[in-house]
């Protein structure tokens, strides 16, 4: 599992890749720590290569989310597959980011 | 013979005409309470299953509103671009028909009335038009005036939408508040009702059993009577009908929005009604079944309980009759006493007429080889064999009256009947046989009492539960031949109220159980040995078909017997499993320990198995997500932290099935038991954790747990 992450204007964008199961989040949890720093502008968060989310991948979403509400920034969720539209519809997630 | 000898015989007679109306009449008491608590325990899970699919779909209207209010609050500055709400609101939710944000008259000071709306047309696309129309008046409409009261969320009256084709509809809205919390306006979702119709329709838990559905103000929103459909209230149609006296309170009750049940009368028909609310929608759902339909299967045991009844007192009066005769009546008693056997054996033919004769019983099964027999004594006994297949289970019970003659034969007549009337609401022996037991001891004052032994085969999966009363263990024919380990319990008629334990083993492809009376292994030949186990066991061990088997015990029996008359009862019955699913089964485990760095071991295990039965790689993604949460869950909680545990993964395979098998020693954890999270909360109010069991639960079709032996078993399976 692999994160990149790159600063944007306004904001940052994170490339996440490969699979995003529970020793995965706990490994990248630290990135998506220092993606709070953006809080108060706009996070992107690229799935395009994303394969697998299981429940403590969602929690790192979920708790990005909820630094950028209280920042008052947003986050975007970009590219899902299928699969992980379905976890994201499963959860209520879907209702809870952007989805681009 | 002497007259104290016919007074006697006299006083036999009486017993037995007692005997005989005393349990066809509780038996029928008893049969009928369990049948109609069966219709009661159908009728609410039915309610409560149709009513969780409702809440469903409400729970995702309201979760799309709700979402979608931060956004409209922040619109309130930008009215224009409120109709983009509505279009997301629509695009991203499929149950939402559709939305719109509806301005309070006057709020913004240049568009005093605002109502942008976007639907779904019925091609799929969506279009948007607006509300505020001076023939549509908005700011009247229920849905705009009612949340605004209330100041909450609120679900509409159902109402026929005909703007696009005839379509039942209910809207829920919410109201908005701008940043300073002013009412600003009212923003909802409109879905469509046609799945209620098919959903609460399409409940059938009896033929002629029926379901309503009613709006908050009492609307028929579903009814058998399809005319009336949103045109009458119930009350309406309940005061019209032809007779109503037995009718009065029915709407009262409907309309209380608590859930019950009661008895309603309707031109001399009884019918039970049993009814539910459905939460924050005030809708309520009710189920009506007719009394007729609930009992029709006792009905025609009934009968046939009547008939035996009738020629067990005509016998009874033929006896009488004799007695009374006067002259020669001593000298024929004896005579007499061997034609009323003789009748009696006829009685008894009947009662054995109405159990399955003729083998196989079941030449279109080729999971199931079965024979039965009895080979009667010299004298009328009392012994007893029924089998039958309901819903892809087999019931069987082998029975013994203790004693002889004619009080032994109308038990066993009544034993019988009492096995086929309770096992059609149940398909737990021990309840069965508790419930044998109750209605045999109630009019037990002749203390007869019953061995029996009752199995219920689940013919899917070879699963048999059984319970044994006071009789003698059955053998198991598997790789050798053994007793199958029984609960003595105690016979049947001797203590009312006794709870009969009920146990389980499984038979595997051509497992079979073998099932007699004493009659077999207590027969004696001259010398008065007896014929015992081990002859018997001499037999079973060749391989031959269910029937070939008890010919061949009944042949080996009277070799031995010889010229010894036959003193009892011979009664066995045979079932040969073999069913093939089991030759199919496929077992694959893995262990690992509770150290998350695990996950991928376990992941690349998982893959094997779904490779390995071919599942379709979008369900596959599912099975992983879910074994990973179970297995995580386990890891993380189920051990003290920084103590080194083990956590056993378990992977079964049918034909039709795919089940995962989760175990650890850890503390009892039930995670089935935890409360489902509310995923339709804002991000601010959702809590960080609690989504993997969710998740479980959502993916697989069935998830069980079971504490067993100081070890927690979670069994997750995915039909296939």
């Amino acid at each position: 599992m692999e994160v990149k992450i790159q600063k944007q204007e306004n904001g940052v964008i994170a490339e996440l890749i490969g699979r995003l199961d529970t020793p995965a989040s706990q490994e990248v949890a630290p990135a998506f720590d220092s993606l709070k720093e953006d809080a108060a502008g706009t996070i992107i968060l690229d799935c395009t290569q994303l394969s697998y989310i299981s429940s403590s991948g969602l929690r790192l979403f979920l708790s990005t989310r909820k630094a950028a509400g209280e920042k008052g920034g947003k986050v975007i969720v970009k590219g899902i597959s299928n699969d992980i539209r379905t976890v994201f519809m499963m959860t209520g997630f879907l209702n809870l980011f952007e989805i681009q | 013979m002497n007259k104290k000898g016919s007074l006697k015989a006299l006083l036999l007679v009486i017993i037995a005409a007692a005997t005989l109306e005393v349990t066809g009449l509780v038996q029928f008491y008893f049969s009928q309470k369990g049948i109609r608590e069966e219709a009661g325990m159908r009728a609410e899970s039915q309610l409560d299953a149709t009513r969780n699919r409702i809440m469903d779909v409400v729970n995702q209207a309201e979760a799309a509103v709700r979402n979608s209010v931060w956004i409209a609050q922040w619109c309130m500055n930008y009215p224009d671009s409120l109709q983009r709400v509505c279009w997301r609101l629509v695009e991203d939710n499929p149950v939402v028909v559709g939305s719109t944000v509806a301005l309070v008259p006057g709020y913004n000071a240049r568009r005093p009335l605002l109502a942008p709306y976007v639907f779904r047309n019925p091609e799929g696309e969506l279009q948007a038009l607006s509300l505020a129309t001076e023939s549509y008046d908005y700011p009247s409409q229920e849905w705009f005036v009612k949340p605004l009261e209330t100041g909450g969320g609120y679900w509409s009256e159902p109402y026929v939408d005909t703007g696009g084709g005839e379509m039942l509809m209910t809207t829920y809205s919410m109201p908005i508040r701008d940043y300073n919390g002013k009412l600003a306006a009212v923003l909802t979702a409109d879905i469509s009702l046609d799945w209620l119709t098919e959903l609460v329709g399409n409940v059938k838990v009896y033929p002629q059993a029926f379901s309503i559905m009613l709006s908050r103000s009492g609307r028929l929103m579903v009814s058998p009577a399809e005319s009336l459909v949103m045109k009458k209230t119930v009350g309406e149609y309940v005061s019209e009908m032809d007779d109503t006296t037995g009718l009065t309170g029915l709407t009262d009750a409907l309309m209380s929005g608590r859930s019950g049940n009661m008895a309603v009368n309707y031109k001399g028909a009884t019918s039970y009604v049993y009814f539910s609310p459905v939460e924050r929608t005030g809708w309520s759902m009710s189920i009506v079944i007719p009394e007729s339909d609930i009992y029709a299967n006792l009905r025609s045991i009934g009968t046939i309980v009547m008939l035996l009844q009738v020629l067990g007192l005509l016998l009874i009066i033929f006896m009488l009759r004799s007695f009374f005769k006067g002259e020669a009546r001593y000298k024929a008693l004896d005579q007499k006493r061997q034609r009323i056997e003789g009748e009696l054996h006829i009685a008894t033919g009947i009662q054995m007429s109405m159990v399955p004769k003729s083998f196989p019983a079941f030449p279109e099964r080729h999971d199931l080889d079965m024979a039965a027999t009895i080979v009667p004594a010299k004298e009328v006994g009392g012994d007893l064999y029924d089998f039958f297949i309901r819903d892809e289970k087999l019931f069987f019970c082998v029975g013994d009256v203790s004693g002889k003659g004619i009080p032994a034969a109308l038990v066993m007549a009544v034993t019988r009947t009492s096995f086929r009337n309770l096992s059609s609401s149940t398909c737990s022996p021990g309840r069965i046989v508790t419930a044998m037991n109750d209605s045999l001891s109630a009019m037990n004052e002749s203390s007869m009492f019953v061995t029996l032994f009752c199995g219920v085969l689940n013919l899917v999966d070879g699963n048999l539960l059984y319970c044994n009363a006071g009789h003698n263990p059955p053998r198991i024919l598997t790789d050798a031949i053994r007793t199958l380990p029984v609960e003595p319990n105690l016979p049947l008629g001797i203590m009312p109220g006794f709870e009969y334990k009920e146990q389980e083993t499984v038979l595997k492809y051509d497992d079979a159980i073998f099932l007699y009376t004493d009659g077999l292994t207590e027969a004696e030949n001259i010398n008065h040995e007896q014929f015992g186990e081990e002859r018997t066991d001499a037999v079973l061990r060749q391989r031959r078909s269910a029937q070939g088997h008890l010919e061949a015990v009944k042949k080996a029996v009277a070799g031995f017997v010889g010229e010894a008359e036959q003193s009892d009862d011979l009664t066995m019955l045979f079932v040969h499993y073999l069913n093939q699913t089991h030759s199919e089964m496929k077992e694959r485990s893995i262990e690992l320990l509770n150290d998350v760095r695990q996950i991928p071991r376990m992941a690349e295990f998982v893959e094997a198995v779904v490779a390995e039965k071919k599942i379709d790689n979008d369900v596959a993604m599912g099975i992983h997500l879910a074994i990973e949460e179970a297995v995580t869950n386990v890891m993380m909680y189920a051990y003290p932290e920084g103590t080194e545990g083990s956590v056993e993964l378990k992977a079964v395979m049918t034909s039709d099935r795919l089940s995962f098998i989760l175990s650890d020693s850890g503390k009892p954890f039930d995670p089935t038991a935890a409360p489902d999270p509310d995923v339709t909360a804002s991000a601010e109010d959702r809590p960080i954790g609690g989504l993997g069991i969710h998740l479980v639960r959502r993916i697989m079709d069935s998830v069980q747990y079971e504490r067993k032996d100081g070890k927690n078993y979670l069994t997750m399976t995915k039909n296939i």
